[in-house]
C-alpha cells in the first residue's frame, strides 16, 4: 500500500506537479507574517537566553511567579476567535455577506475582550512590579505589550474590513482583503500560545 | 524503464517529496545547530553536565545523529528525483533538464553539503569534552 | 489572453494607446507620486551613491588624521563619530540600498514584467530609506552622530556610559530603515515568484534574480534580530528596562548574539546581490552563459542559508564552551565551498568564452582578484589561534574592506557602467572608464594592503592616533595616499556618469549583447517595459530568436495590466491591473518620520500624532475599490 503510494507520488509527473497558484497579496502577507514570526522568535529566544544565563533565582528579584488564571481566560477567548473569521471567509466565498459581517463582528468582540482582560492583568501586575523592577519585568511587559500591540493592529484591520464589507466592497469573487486580514489574525492568535508558554507556563515548570 | 503512471493522489503528494529533497537538509541542519549550541552552552553555563538526568554527551549525540539521518533521507530523495527526471528528460525532445530536475540537482548538492557540516559537528563531539572553554 | 477587441487594432495603434496610458507628466506631483520601478530604482542608486560620498568623506577625514603619528586633525570624540558613521552608513545606507536600487531597476525588466508586484510599496520603501538616511546623516552635522562603533556593543552604548542622543539616532534610525528594507525584500520575493514572463520556470530565472531573492529571504530572517536588539537597547536607554544590565538580571552578551545573528548574514546580504551582478555582466563579455548554472544557483541558496550558522564565530574570544563553538566552525569552514563554486564558475565562463574587454568586465576582474584575496585572509581567521592574535587590529580592517569594497563596490561600479544604457539611455566613455578603473583598483590596494602589515605589527583599529617609532608610520602614510588616489578614481566614475547623461552618445539598442530580458526591451525601456509580454524558451531569452520575434508580433497587452504566472513553472494565470501613481506612499513615509522624530526627541505626543497619521494614510491607501455594477450584481 505505502509502496504503491510511494511509486505514484515519485512518478516524474507527480514530482513536477505544481500546487494551485496564489495571488501576489497572499505571498506578500505570508512574507510579512514570516518576518514577524522571526521577530517574535527572537524575542522569545531572548527571554530563554536571559533566563538560563541568569540561573536561579528566577525572576531575579522579589517578583512572584505569575498567576495563571487571567492569562488562561485570555487564551480561552483569543484562541477560538480565529474560527468566526474562517466562517466569515467561507461565507463570502459563497457570496453570503451576512456571514462575513457577523463573523468579523464576532472576532472583533473576542479580540476586544482579550485586550480588556490584558488591561486588567496589567493593572494587577503593575501594583506588583513594573518594567524597571528587574529584567523579568522588562521582558514581561516588552513581550506581552508587543503582542498586545499586534492584537490592536489586527483589530484595526478587521474593523477596517468590516467597514468595507458594510459598504459592500466584497463579493464572492473579490474578497482578497478578507483572506489577507484572516492570515494576519491567525498569526497573532497562534503567537499568543508561544507567549503564554514562555512568559507564564514555563515559569511554573 | 517502464514509465510510471501518476495518479491524482500521487500528484498531491509528489511536490512534498520534491520539496523535502530540496530543503530537508537545510531544515535538519538548522535544528541541529540551534539545539546542539543552545543545550551545550546553557547546560554548561549553569554548571551542570546532565539534562533532565541524561548525560550531556548523549544529548549531543542525539542532536547530531537524528538531523544527520533526516539529511541523509533528503539526499536519497533528491537523488531519486534527479534519476527519475533525467530518465524522463531522455524521452523528451529537447533533452534539457526541467525545473524538477534542476531542483533535484540543487537538492543533491545542498543535502551533501549539510550532511558534511553535521558530520563535522559529530567529529567535534567525538574529540572535544562537552564543557571545556 | 487579451480581450478580443484588441486583436482588431493594428499594433502601432495599440502601442500608441499604451504610451498614452503609461505616460507620466513632467510635473512636480508626478515626481513625488511616481511608482515606476525604473525611476524609483534610479533614485535608490543616486541617493545611495550620495550617502556613499558622505561616508567616503568621513573615511578620507579618518585617513587624513592617521596619515602621520600624533595627528591633530580630529578630536577623539570626532574620530569616534566619524568611524562609527562611516561604518554604519557604508553598511546600511550605501551597500544594501544601492543593491536594492539595481534590483528595483532591473528585476522587473529581467523577468519580463511591467513593474514590481507592489509598485506603491516600492515607492514607500524608497521614501523611508531617504528619510532614515537624512536623519542619520544630519545627526553628524549636529555633532550627535552615533559613536559606539558600527556594531554598537553594550555596555559602552547603554546607560550610563553613553549619554546624549547619539545612540538613539542609531537605534531608531536603523529600525526606521529596516521598514524600508523589509518592504523591499517582500516586494522582490513576490515579484520574482509571481511576475516572471510565461515560460520562465525556476530553471530559467536569471542568476541576478536568484541572488536578489536569496538576499531578500535573508533579510526577512536576519533583520528581526537587529530590530529587536535596537528596540531593546532603546528601551534600556530611554525607559529604564534592564535587558543588557547584569546587575538587574540582564546580560551584555545578549547584544553580541542578537547583533551577529543579523550581522554575519548581513555580510552576505551585501555580497550576494553583488555576486549576482557579476553573473549578469559576464555573459555579455564572454559571449556565453555563466558555466554550471545549477551549481551557481545551488551556491547562492546554500550561502544564504549557511551564513546564518556562523554568527558565534564572531565571539571566539568570549569564553563559551569550545564544543558549542565547533558547530559554528564547521559551518564557517564549509561555507567556503559554495563561494568557491561561484568563483570557479566565473573563471570557467571566462576560460571557455570569447572575452571582449570593456569597462564593466574590468571591474568584474578587479572584483574577482580582490574578493579572492579577502577570502584568503578570511580563511586565516578560521584558525582560532591566529584569530585571537589579530582580533581588533588593522588586519581585520584590511580584511573586511577586501570583502566589502572588493565584493560589493567593484561589482556595483561595473554594474553601473553595464546598465547605464538601461538606466539612462546613454553610453559612458570607455576611455574615462578605463582611467577610473585603474585609479580605483590601484588606489584600493594601496589603501588597504598596507593595513594588513600595520595590523600584523600590532596596530589596533579604532584608535584616533598613534605614537611614532612602532614601525607603523610608513604603512599609514601609504594607506592615506592610497585613499586619495581611490577618491580621485571614484570621482572619475561619477564624472563619467554625469558626462554620459549630460552629453554622452545615445546608446544603441542592446549595446553589449546581453543575454537577459532587459536587453530585449528598448534602450532605455518605455514606462510599460514591454508592449507584448515576452515568452521565454530558455536561459538566455535575449539571445533567443523565438523570444525576440514574438516580442515584435505578439498581441500588445493593453492598459495598466500585468500578467501573473504560476510560482514554479511560470504558466500564465491571469491578468491584474497595476496601481497608478499616488502620493500616499510619500505621505505614509512622512507620517512614520514624524513617529521616529517624536521618539527621538522624546516628544511623545508628536509620536502618537504620527501613529494616527500613519493609520489614516494607510487606511485610505488600502481601501478596497468599489465593486463595479456587474460585480455587485453577480454577488
Ligand atoms: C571609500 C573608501 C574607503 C575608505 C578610505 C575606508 C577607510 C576606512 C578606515 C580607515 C576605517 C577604520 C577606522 C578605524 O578603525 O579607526 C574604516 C572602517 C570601516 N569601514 Fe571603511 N573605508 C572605505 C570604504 C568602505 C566601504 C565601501 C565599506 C562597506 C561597504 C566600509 C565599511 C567599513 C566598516 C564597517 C568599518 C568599521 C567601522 C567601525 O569600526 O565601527 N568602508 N574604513
Amino acid at each position: 500500500m505505502t509502496g504503491k503510494l510511494f511509486t505514484e507520488s515519485t512518478a516524474p509527473e507527480a514530482l513536477a506537479a505544481e500546487p494551485a497558484p496564489r495571488s501576489t497579496g497572499w505571498w506578500g502577507m505570508v512574507g510579512f507574517v514570516t518576518t514577524e514570526a522571526a521577530l517574535f522568535a527572537v524575542l522569545l529566544g531572548t527571554f530563554f537566553y536571559l533566563r538560563f544565563q541568569h540561573g536561579e533565582p528566577w525572576p531575579p528579584r522579589e517578583i512572584e511567579r505569575p498567576q495563571l488564571t487571567v492569562p488562561l481566560i485570555m487564551t480561552a477567548v483569543l484562541l477560538p476567535s480565529s474560527l468566526p473569521v474562517v466562517w466569515a471567509e467561507r461565507g463570502i466565498r459563497r457570496g453570503q455577506r451576512w456571514r462575513l459581517r457577523l463573523g468579523l463582528a464576532a472576532t472583533i468582540v473576542m479580540g476586544l475582550t482579550f485586550l480588556s482582560l490584558q488591561v486588567m492583568e496589567y493593572q494587577t501586575k503593575l501594583r506588583e512590579f513594573t518594567f524597571t523592577t528587574d529584567v523579568f519585568g522588562s521582558l514581561f511587559y516588552a513581550i506581552t505589550g508587543f503582542h498586545g500591540l499586534h492584537v490592536a493592529v489586527g483589530l484595526l484591520i478587521l474593523s477596517w474590513v468590516l467597514a468595507a464589507s458594510l459598504r459592500g466592497s466584497f463579493s464572492s469573487h473579490k474578497h482578497e482583503r478578507v483572506s489577507l486580514a484572516a492570515i494576519y489574525w491567525h498569526f497573532v492568535d497562534l503567537v499568543w500560545v508561544a507567549i503564554l508558554f514562555t512568559v507564564y507556563l514555563s515559569q511554573h515548570l | 524503464m517502464t514509465t510510471i503512471r501518476s495518479t491524482a493522489r500521487g500528484r498531491r503528494l509528489g511536490p512534498a517529496f520534491s520539496w523535502f529533497g530540496v530543503v530537508g537538509g537545510a531544515v535538519a541542519w538548522s535544528v541541529h545547530l540551534i539545539a546542539a549550541w543552545a543545550v551545550d552552552e546553557l547546560t554548561c553555563g549553569a554548571g551542570r553536565a546532565t539534562v533532565a538526568g541524561v548525560p550531556l554527551v548523549a544529548v549531543m549525540w542525539v542532536a547530531v545523529i537524528v538531523p544527520a539521518l533526516v539529511t541523509a533521507a533528503a539526499l536519497a530523495v533528491s537523488a531519486l528525483v534527479w534519476r527519475r527526471e533525467s530518465a524522463a528528460a531522455r524521452q523528451r525532445a529537447d533533452r534539457g533538464y526541467g525545473r524538477t530536475g534542476m531542483l533535484g540537482l540543487v537538492g543533491l548538492g545542498a543535502n551533501a553539503l549539510f550532511l558534511s557540516i553535521i558530520v563535522a559537528g559529530g567529529a567535534a563531539v567525538l574529540v572535544l569534552p562537552v564543557c571545556q572553554p | 489572453m487579451t480581450t478580443t477587441s484588441a486583436q482588431a487594432v493594428p499594433r502601432a495603434v495599440a502601442v500608441a494607446r499604451l504610451e498614452e496610458q503609461w505616460r507620466e507628466q513632467r510635473s512636480l506631483r508626478s515626481w513625488f507620486a511616481t511608482v515606476d520601478h525604473k525611476r524609483i530604482g534610479r533614485r535608490y542608486l543616486v541617493t545611495a551613491g550620495a550617502f556613499f560620498g558622505l561616508a567616503g568623506i568621513d573615511a578620507l577625514l579618518l585617513r587624513t588624521q592617521l596619515a602621520r603619528a600624533g595627528g591633530d586633525v580630529l578630536s577623539p570624540d570626532q574620530y569616534n563619530q566619524l568611524f562609527t558613521m562611516h561604518g554604519t552608513a557604508m553598511i546600511f545606507l550605501f551597500a544594501t540600498p544601492m543593491l536594492f536600487g539595481f534590483g528595483n531597476a532591473l528585476v522587473p525588466l529581467m523577468l519580463g514584467a511591467r513593474d514590481m508586484a507592489f509598485p506603491r510599496l516600492n515607492a514607500f520603501g524608497y521614501w523611508v530609506f531617504l528619510f532614515a538616511g537624512l536623519i542619520m546623516f544630519s545627526s553628524q552635522f549636529l555633532g550627535v552622530a552615533p559613536n559606539g562603533g558600527w556594531f554598537a556593543y553594550v555596555p559602552l552604548t547603554d546607560l550610563p556610559y553613553s549619554l546624549g542622543r547619539n545612540l538613539d539616532v542609531y537605534t531608531l534610525g536603523l529600525i526606521f530603515l529596516g521598514v524600508s528594507t523589509t518592504a523591499g525584500a517582500i516586494n522582490f520575493i513576490v515579484t520574482s515568484i509571481k511576475l516572471r514572463a510565461p515560460g520562465m520556470s525556476l530553471n530559467r530565472a536569471p542568476l541576478f534574480v536568484w541572488a536578489i531573492v536569496a538576499t531578500s529571504f535573508m533579510v526577512l530572517f536576519a533583520l528581526p534580530a537587529l530590530n529587536a536588539a535596537n528596540a531593546l537597547l532603546f528601551l534600556d536607554r530611554r525607559f529604564g528596562t534592564h535587558f543588557f544590565q547584569p546587575d538587574a538580571g540582564g546580560n551584555t552578551l545578549l547584544w553580541q548574539h542578537l547583533f551577529w545573528i543579523f550581522g554575519h548574514p548581513d555580510v552576505y546580504i551585501i555580497v550576494l546581490p553583488a555576486l549576482g551582478i557579476v553573473s549578469a555582466i559576464l555573459p555579455a563579455f564572454c559571449r556565453r552563459g555563466v558555466a554550471a548554472y545549477p551549481l551557481v544557483v545551488l551556491a547562492t541558496i546554500t550561502i544564504a542559508i549557511i551564513s546564518f550558522g556562523v554568527w558565534v564565530h564572531h565571539m571566539f574570544a568570549t569564553g563559551l564552551p569550545s564544543l558549542s563553538l565547533s558547530f559554528f566552525s564547521a559551518a564557517s569552514v564549509l561555507i567556503t565551498i559554495p563561494s568557491g563554486i561561484q568563483v570557479f564558475a566565473w573563471v570557467a565562463t571566462m576560460l571557455f568564452g570569447r572575452i571582449v574587454v570593456r569597462v564593466p568586465l574590468l571591474f568584474v576582474v578587479g572584483f574577482i582578484v580582490t574578493f579572492v584575496m579577502g577570502g584568503v585572509t578570511g580563511v586565516m581567521f578560521g584558525i582560532t589561534a591566529f584569530d585571537m592574535q589579530i582580533t581588533d587590529s588593522y588586519f581585520v580592517v584590511a580584511h573586511f574592506h577586501y570583502v566589502l569594497f572588493g565584493g560589493a563596490v567593484f561589482p556595483i561600479i561595473g554594474g553601473l557602467y553595464y546598465w547605464l544604457p538601461v538606466l539612462t539611455g546613454k553610453m559612458a566613455s570607455e576611455v574615462l572608464g578605463r582611467w577610473a578603473f585603474g585609479l580605483v583598483f590601484g588606489g584600493f590596494h594601496l589603501t588597504f594592503f598596507p593595513m594588513h602589515l600595520s595590523g600584523l605589527l600590532g596596530m589596533p583599529r579604532r584608535v584616533y592616533t598613534y605614537p611614532t617609532g612602532l614601525g607603523w608610520d610608513p604603512w599609514n602614510l601609504l594607506s592615506t595616499i592610497g585613499s586619495y588616489v581611490l577618491a580621485v578614481g571614484l570621482l572619475l566614475v561619477v564624472l563619467s556618469v554625469v558626462l554620459a547623461v549630460a552629453r554622452g552618445p545615445r546608446a544603441a539598442v542592446d549595446p553589449w549583447g546581453g543575454d537577459t530580458l532587459e536587453w530585449a526591451a528598448t534602450t532605455p525601456p518605455r514606462p510599460y517595459n514591454f508592449a507584448s509580454i515576452p515568452q521565454v524558451f530558455g536561459l538566455h531569452p535575449a539571445w533567443d530568436r523565438r523570444t525576440l520575434s514574438r516580442l515584435e508580433t505578439d498581441e500588445v497587452l493593453p492598459g495598466h495590466q500585468a500578467l501573473l504566472t504560476s510560482e514554479l513553472d511560470a504558466r500564465p494565470q491571469r491578468l491584474v491591473s497595476m496601481p497608478e501613481a499616488s502620493l500616499r506612499p510619500l505621505l505614509a513615509a512622512l507620517a512614520l518620520l514624524v513617529v521616529v522624530l517624536g521618539l527621538l526627541w522624546a516628544v511623545y505626543w508628536l509620536a502618537i500624532a504620527g501613529v494616527v497619521a500613519t493609520i489614516v494614510v494607510v487606511v485610505g491607501w488600502l481601501w478596497p475599490p468599489q465593486l463595479t455594477r456587474a460585480e455587485a450584481e453577480a454577488a
